[in-house]
């Protein structure tokens, strides 16, 4: 299986073979780094009253940003000495990932047995359909499916934006058929039947059942 | 005999038959929800807590227990019949558990799941009887200093010794304290890092960083991955859903070890019940490999039995750790203590003395809703398996609709949706880098905790530092803490010298491929 041992590293993804290989973990500092510097932005320009007893208000925000930014620091240094490419062999599937990133216990012996569960109980004709996906994987330009995260969080954006004037039967409808299909659905027009029963259900539930407070916006005449 | 009485009036004030249907539709609610795939029992509360604001205190408390235990049940379902745990506590059952499943034992493995769900959670609800007026007794004597240290702990536990790299740990830690003090300041009332912004000036809510990183982010994270993925597929689990004698002989001993593993974890805050169910199931292994015909590997009984029990008993004690002592063990508790605050209740040592009732009734719903899951997942457990059956888009849309409804519900503004979206989209990217987030509930929700009683001891010493230590109380805290460092701290230097050992061996087979 020479197809197999080719797939060790990608090869067709964005940055593949640069520096920058395994290293777009970097914006975990950046996030880091960039929410130290809203914390003493904020510490710099607050306005403290004279009498305010000290420890003051910015006493405690201040501890934060300077631990903050020493793990900028070392979290840059870790990904620049050690990065962490996506092996299309080594990749996990995403529901441990996911479990990985819920915190995992390293405590005991049990941490060695808990490594990949999933795979070898797998009988052979999904373990080929898993090495299968994994090969289509490696092909794609990045490693997370960036079209489908745009239609989900656009979808979100949007229904925030335009909930309060147009309704939320509207919104609502419009937030699932974009998730829908950012999780890929190829069935527009029978979505948007299903999602706007589906809100409609919800506001009915909610707004006239348990009387939630949701805007009934253009639909509800209440220009 | 004081505690046994007051739960007696607590029971008779859940036996109300309006009460007795929130506990029945949070236990439908939080199993339906722990079901789904990817979902664990924490985002069940996330996003049921919206719901129960249409309710009163009580009745909202007592369908949470549902929600919370039901989620627990929900998550160990799918993690025997799919090998999809929900959550990090029912990973250690998917071992044993799933292998039952493939063998055609599916629904003797969920029974005994349920059962020992059952009994860790009842013995533990039990002792909170007892112990929580001896806690929240107790918990008086605790100053600003011993708080602090506390919170210390639970900050150092749940980042550094439970996750896979410190790094990351102390960084979702940071990033959530560094939200928590944003809005005005409780001690001066100056404003902090609200730049203007009026809806800041409440901070942010605990609840929309929980939907977001719970929930939305979750969304977010599987859309980003969906289509890259093979599909699994499912377990036939129909047959016979009780055991026979001979397997309860079996799986007893084990539900009881599971259970006095877990139970000492519910006051421990080291984020939760993963710890304890992965130490059970270590027991039993090891117990075992002593026996003549060694169980393990082709779908041990009592490998599913401890671990269930443990988590079961771990959630139990740590619900009565968050009522007497107000402090919470895990993200799911967090949830709990912010939907306590939202009907302006703060759990605590005075909460037994301020609203007897609800504390009692909502300890007696703990029982009740035992009893309703044994109920509705023995029989049916099966019957959940086919809410899978939802294709995945509208799954998860679905899902995106009620994070947005919970926020929309609880806050009435579109700033609050959009820091929603921002929230989540953050947690999509920690998640994608392998940062763990339970640590940054912990950060957030203990964040004020821990700053306001470290202003007032070092307010009460007039600055000085030495007061935090000062304390027999302390200074044990401190010595665990400090204990429990050096303690993984070597056992993860010893695990990297044994990987590059075995990589070393590795290296020289696949050196010529490159």
């Amino acid at each position: 299986m020479s197809a197999q041992t080719q797939t060790k590293t990608r090869t067709g993804h964005l940055g593949a073979g640069t520096w920058w290989q395994g290293r777009s973990g970097l914006v975990v500092p950046l996030i880091m780094g960039a929410f130290s510097t809203y914390l003493l932005v904020g510490i710099l320009t607050m306005e403290v009253a004279e009498d305010a007893d000290k420890p003051g208000p910015q006493f405690f925000p201040m501890l934060i940003m300077l631990v903050g930014y020493a793990l900028t620091i070392l979290l840059t240094i870790a990904y620049i000495r050690n990065p962490e490419p996506v092996d299309a062999d080594a990749e996990l599937p995403a529901e441990i990932e996911e479990d990985k990133a819920f915190s995992t216990p390293v405590t005991s012996a049990v941490a060695a047995s808990r490594l990949s569960p999933h795979e070898e109980d797998e009988p052979a004709e999904d373990r080929r359909a898993l090495a299968e996906a994994r090969v289509a994987d490696s092909k794609h330009r990045t490693h997370s499916d960036f079209v489908s995260l745009a239609w989900g969080a656009g979808g979100f954006a949007a229904f925030a934006l335009i909930l309060e004037f147009a309704g939320w039967i509207i919104a609502a409808a419009l937030l699932f058929w974009c998730v829908a299909r950012s999780m890929g659905s190829k069935k527009p027009l029978f979505d948007l039947t299903l999602a706007l029963t589906f809100s409609s259900l919800v506001y009915i539930a909610f707004a006239v059942l348990l009387g939630l407070n949701l805007p009934s916006g253009i639909l509800g005449g209440g220009f | 005999m004081d505690a046994l009485q007051s739960l007696f009036e607590g029971f008779a004030h859940a036996l109300t038959p309006m009460n007795l249907l929130w506990v029945l539709v949070g236990c439908f609610l939080g199993t339906a929800v722990g079901v789904l795939p990817g979902l664990g029992s924490s985002m069940a509360v996330a996003l049921l807590l919206p719901m129960t604001f249409a309710l009163d205190p009580t009745g909202a408390f007592i369908m949470f227990a549902g929600v919370y235990f039901g989620g627990l049940f929900g998550d160990s379902t799918m993690a025997i019949l799919m090998n999809t745990p929900g959550q990090a506590s029912a990973i250690a059952s998917t071992f044993e558990g799933h292998k039952m499943a493939k063998d055609g034992r599916a629904p003797q493995a969920l029974a005994t799941a349920a059962i020992g769900a059952f009994i860790g959670g009842f013995i533990s609800c039990f002792l909170v009887v007892f112990v929580a007026p001896a806690l929240a007794d107790l918990s008086t004597s605790f100053g600003p200093a011993e708080f602090f240290a506390l919170a210390l702990f639970a900050f150092v536990a749940t980042s550094s010794v439970v996750a896979d790299s410190v790094l990351k740990g102390l960084m979702a830690l940071v990033l959530g304290i560094g939200f928590s003090v944003i809005g005005i300041d409780s001690v001066s009332g100056t404003e902090r890092f609200t730049f203007g912004v009026p809806e800041l000036f409440d901070g942010v809510s605990l609840v929309t960083v929980t939907v977001g990183i719970l929930a939305l982010g979750e969304v977010f994270f599987i859309a980003s991955r969906i289509r890259r993925q093979a599909k699994d597929n499912t377990v036939n689990s129909s047959g016979r859903p009780f055991l026979s004698r001979r397997e309860v002989g079996e799986a007893l001993p084990a539900w009881l070890r599971g259970t006095a593993i877990g139970l000492p974890f519910g006051v421990i805050p080291v984020g939760g019940a993963d710890v304890p169910t992965f130490m059970a199931y270590g027991l039993e292994r090891k117990l075992d490999s002593r026996r003549k015909e060694p169980q393990f590997g082709k779908g041990a009984i009592r490998g599913l039995a401890a671990p269930e029990a443990a988590g079961s008993a771990t959630t139990g004690i740590a619900m009565g750790a968050l009522l007497a002592l107000g402090l919470p063990i895990s993200a799911t508790a967090a949830i709990m203590l912010a939907a306590f605050r939202q009907y302006g209740i703060q759990p605590g040592p005075l909460l037994f003395d301020r609203s007897p009732e609800l504390v009692w009734g909502l300890l007696a719903s703990f029982f009740v809703a035992m009893v309703v899951l044994l109920i509705i997942n023995l029989p049916f457990a099966p019957l959940w398996a086919k809410l899978l059956r939802i294709p995945d888009p509208y799954l998860y849309g679905g899902i995106a609709v009620f994070c947005g409804l919970g926020i929309y519900a609880t806050s009435a503004s579109t700033f609050e949706l959009l820091v929603l979206l921002g929230i989540a989209v953050i947690s999509f990217v920690l998640k994608r880098y392998g940062v763990p987030l339970a640590p940054l509930m912990i950060g957030m929700v203990l964040g004020p905790l821990a700053e306001s009683n470290l202003r007032d001891a070092l307010l009460a010493a007039g600055g000085d530092a030495s007061v935090l230590v000062s304390s027999p109380i302390t200074i044990v805290l401190y010595i665990i803490l400090i204990g429990a460092l050096v303690y993984t701290g070597v056992g993860r230097v010893l695990a990297r010298k044994r990987q590059r050992q075995v990589q070393r061996a590795a290296a020289p087979a696949e050196s010529p491929i490159s």
